[in-house]
């Protein structure tokens, strides 16, 4: 079937009009909330378009499309935050809403370090040319290319998969956004982006289990996903590594993260890095600034601007200008995420409310070669489970992946768990690959630990 | 409106301007290529927050969502379409783009619907929308200071109450109605615990298809209670030894153990499909004798309670292990059709932006015979699980995990060393042949678990008495 039609809006020509239309809009939400009594407004109105469609035995199984639309406020009455969103946007509907977004902030207490930033923080980091989000041939792409595409994917997935597959699925989606936001400090921006993605899942019979895998790619231009023949060789070896696969003796292992899985482990440095965590104090990094929290090899770059990025944003969510800072440097702690609100509470200057693209520094060597110096080593290509305490750092998370020999793969893992602290893991980073992941925000190489914490029998 | 009363749904929806002359025309759009099954769910949601911190009842949210989802079904195919705008042309613009899944499908004729009559689990005093903010404000401030006084080890507290009430009106192409007013209500209470330059933090949460009056003083009591008593007993809690090990599970959240060892591995669609390890296995030993274990829709205020389910079913108690044996998947339309079954009443969505998933509701073992105190003091060496964070499963494979927040190692028969932040890691069919001895005390866990399938996220319960198993991997870090 063809999936989907765009809707009106969507072509070239009504994009700059609903551009101009969104920010027209949020500009007036905003004046409205001041007329109803809000000492700061804020808006953010976007609208989208999604299409996704999967397939399976030769024949599409969900085929979903949409335009959506919502606006959110916040309001500030006298020092007194609220935050406000919705999707019924009939105007009477509208006006009810805004008057009761202001009423709502009366019954709280004031707090005196909210409000906007300084409007000379605030901009756009880059413009939309140079941050590329939008790839133009997504307004040419038709139901009939979508529809294609996943039996393009669905067959070469077929073409690809041993003989003991069950079953196959393939997927594939894309959509576009458009945002505008406004504040009463004059800051008024439009962001959009399109993006498109492709995923896929095997499912094969071994012994009364049926291990599956999966692989998934997501960007912003559509010439920059691997071709459905390579996504489907990916898949069909991910899913016969799957095959016998259980747990080895306990102990400390050498671990090599795979690129694509290394993004799970360097999250969890997110939580504890937030001005909100820190404050609070359920953070193990408070005081941390400045010193050594993980091996020379630990570079990591928050990076807003990358052209086509996943996390690129010309600003953050409190309308700062977005640019690039280096979080950790050497192993050496630089920079937390620091917004407006939290900077005012924790007396700092703000950096920026949130992650955008994290970047990991890459190396020269190949985790291949690296590995054949370890006559064994786990490599981990994706978890299981498994959660940290940001307030502690402590951690663990199941795992799948193989054992290595000498760097050839010699046993296919599961029901194995990774356990560690933030604090000690990162000090045991000894290699860092030359293969960084760009298929994410999270964007690392593989990552080669000295004697992690392995529970398995 | 409560789920009795068609009318009031009717009348609800009414003021965003759809009226019943619409259905026809909409479903007529959607069915218009031939279909087995169309549905239209209209749903409008409704939701306040209200937070503390930094000693601050410091912020409050609210949200309003509207829409319909439109769904059109051929055989096991789906087409999927859905607005914000309920306007009659929008509808059918909707429709349409649902319909083309359905190109050279069957017609289906227009029936007049029927009503469908309901029981009501979740009754509500006051609609939490006559629940003004400042009703709300004292509570949170309230529990917090209560955390502070209970222990001056207590630093920092943060606490919420977010509560919600969502309206639907499904209407079918094959004739059916019915509509649902679903509240829900959580409530949070966070705190950090600093002693001898050690730092914790740790939380309780409860969770309910209730009114504001299901905040009795002995509930919010123990709200804060568990929040700091469980922050400061972190203080002093280590890590396991790492390796496979006999696990006893306690009543309550637990139940996190069969969700994800079989409660997924039950769900219909994967079975359909041949992808879940649980495929083929409906009528054979799983579990020993006396393991029973239930999927339900029908205990009263749980936060997995539903009077009828998101495509218009109605919904009952389902056993998919009796005494060791598999009974039963749990079922939407689609799965029942293909299995030539009636539905679970388990088919269910996030919201009218996605299509209908079979997925659980409150998930729990029946009790058994031993004493609590039987159990532990059976296990010579393992450690004992009290309260988890999140799991996750590989329906094929088997494999699953839960985070443990917090337990105790088990020695000679007697809880001994807290531990905490430990993946426990197993595999289900493996570990339901090793239940070895259930519990007297089955408790249905009041906290507000929400289960995440295919980027959908529903409000979920679970329940467990104290069991034994075997066989799980447990990530600790000693030696």
């Amino acid at each position: 079937m063809s999936s989907t039609i765009h809707t009106p809006e969507a072509s070239a020509s009504h994009e700059t009009d609903s551009k101009k239309a969104l920010l027209d809009e949020a500009v007036r939400v905003v004046e409205t909330l001041r007329k109803l009594g809000a000492d700061e407004a804020s808006a953010s109105y976007g609208w989208g378009v999604h299409s996704d469609l999967a397939r399976r035995e030769g024949k599409v199984e969900t085929a979903t499309s949409a335009t959506s639309k919502g606006l959110t406020v916040s309001v500030l009455v006298n020092k007194k935050y609220s935050s406000h969103s919705t999707s019924d946007l009939r105007p009477a509907a509208l006006d009810a809403f805004l008057q009761r977004a202001v009423e709502a902030t009366q019954y709280l207490e004031p707090d005196p370090e909210q409000g906007q930033a300084d409007i000379a923080l605030c901009g756009r980091g880059a413009t939309p040319e140079e941050l590329d989000e939008f790839d133009a041939a997504w307004r040419d792409f038709t139901p009939e290319q979508r529809a294609q595409w996943a039996i393009d994917l669905e067959e070469a997935v077929k073409a690809h998969a041993p003989a003991n597959m069950i079953s196959a699925s393939a997927s594939v989606a894309d959509g576009m956004n458009q945002s505008a936001r406004a504040m009463s400090n004059g800051f008024a921006e439009v962001e959009e982006g399109a993006w498109y993605s492709l995923g896929a899942e095997m499912t094969l019979l071994d012994d009364g289990k049926r291990p599956e895998a999966y692989v998934y790619y997501g960007a912003r231009y559509r010439s920059d996903l691997p071709d459905v023949q390579a996504i489907a060789k990916e898949l069909a070896a991910k899913a016969q590594e799957r095959l016998n696969s259980g747990p080895v003796e306990s102990g400390q292992y050498p671990l090599i993260l795979l690129n694509q899985a290394a993004g799970r482990i360097v999250g969890i440095l997110g939580g504890p890095l937030s001005g909100g965590a820190l404050y609070e104090r359920r953070s193990c990094l408070i005081g941390k600034k400045g010193e050594k929290i993980g091996s020379d090899l630990l570079t990591l770059v928050d990076n807003p601007l990358i052209p086509r990025g996943l996390g690129s944003r010309p600003f953050d969510g409190d309308g700062l200008r977005a640019q690039k800072r280096t979080v950790i440097q050497n192993g050496v702690l630089e920079n937390y995420y620091i917004g407006v609100y939290y900077g005012r509470k924790l007396k700092m200057d703000p950096t920026s409310s949130g992650a955008s693209n994290w970047v990991i520094e890459a190396g020269q060597q190949s985790w291949q070669d690296v590995a054949k110096q370890f006559p064994k080593a786990i490599l981990v290509n994706s978890f299981l489970g498994g959660n940290s305490n940001a307030t502690t750092g402590d951690f663990s998370f199941g795992i799948r992946g193989q054992l290595l020999e000498n760097g050839v793969p010699v046993k296919s893992l599961s029901e194995m768990n990774i356990s560690g602290n933030i604090m000690s893991f990162f000090h045991k980073l000894s290699h860092v690959g030359n293969d960084p992941w760009t298929y994410s925000s999270m964007r690392s190489p593989t990552l080669i630990f000295d004697d992690v914490a392995f529970s398995g029998v | 409106m409560n789920s009795l009363d068609q009318q009031a749904a009717l009348n609800w929806f009414a003021q965003f301007g759809v009226v019943e002359s619409h259905f026809a025309q909409v479903l007529a759009a959607a069915t218009a290529y031939g279909a087995d099954d169309a549905d239209l769910y209209f749903e409008h949601a409704t939701s306040v927050s209200v937070s503390l911190s930094d000693e601050k009842v410091n912020a409050a949210y609210t949200s309003v969502d509207l829409g319909l989802g439109v769904r059109v079904v051929v055989g096991d195919q789906v087409g999927y379409a859905y607005t914000e705008d309920l306007s009659l042309e929008s509808m059918i613009r909707a429709a349409q783009s649902a319909a083309q899944i359905a190109k050279g499908g069957k017609l289906h004729a227009p029936v007049k619907t029927s009503v469908l009559q309901l029981p009501d689990y979740y009754p509500i005093n006051r609609h939490w929308s006559d629940v003004a903010i400042s009703e709300r404000v004292p509570m949170v401030r309230k529990w917090e200071q209560a955390a502070f006084a209970r222990d001056a080890r207590i630093k920092r507290v943060q606490a919420s109450i977010a509560d919600a009430e969502k309206r639907v009106l499904i209407v079918s192409a094959d004739g059916r109605m019915a509509a649902d007013y679903r509240p829900m209500t959580r409530a949070m209470v966070s705190c950090t615990a600093e002693d001898k330059g050690v730092r914790e933090t740790n939380y309780y949460n409860i969770a309910s298809r209730a009114g504001l009056d299901w905040y009795s003083d002995e509930r919010q009591d123990r709200l804060v209670h568990e929040a700091v008593s469980r922050s400061i007993w972190a203080l002093d809690a280590g890590t396991p030894p790492a390796g496979e090990m006999t696990v006893v599970m306690a009543a309550g959240s637990s139940g996190i153990l069969l969700h994800e060892a079989i409660g997924h591995g039950m769900e219909a669609d994967f079975n359909r499909k041949g992808i879940s390890i649980f495929a083929d296995r409906v009528g054979k030993r799983v579990a020993p004798e006396g393991v029973t274990i239930v999927d339900s829709a029908v205990l009263p205020q749980a936060r997995g309670a539903l009077n009828v389910d998101d495509e218009g079913s109605p919904t009952q108690r389902t056993v998919l292990v009796e005494d060791g044996i598999m009974r039963s998947y749990l079922h939407d339309r689609i799965s029942a059709r293909h299995y030539g079954v009636e539905s679970t009443g388990s088919g269910r969505r996030e919201s009218f932006r996605h299509p209908v998933l079979p997925r659980m509701r409150c998930t729990y073992m029946e009790a058994g015979n031993h004493t609590p105190d039987e159990i532990i003091s059976s296990v010579k060496k393992g450690i004992y699980c009290e309260s988890f964070g999140n799991g996750q499963v590989q329906i094929g494979a088997g494999d699953f995990a839960f985070y443990v927040r917090q337990g105790y190692l088990i020695e000679d028969g007697k809880l001994t060393q807290p531990i905490k932040d430990v993946n426990i890691i197993g595999n289900g069919p493996k570990v339901l042949e090793t239940i070895e001895m259930v519990g007297n005390d089955l408790v249905i866990d009041e906290g507000g678990w929400t289960c995440g399938k295919d980027g959908q996220s529903v409000p979920v319960s679970q329940g467990m008495p104290t069991i034994k198993v075997k066989n799980l991997s447990v990530g600790g870090g000693r030696r």
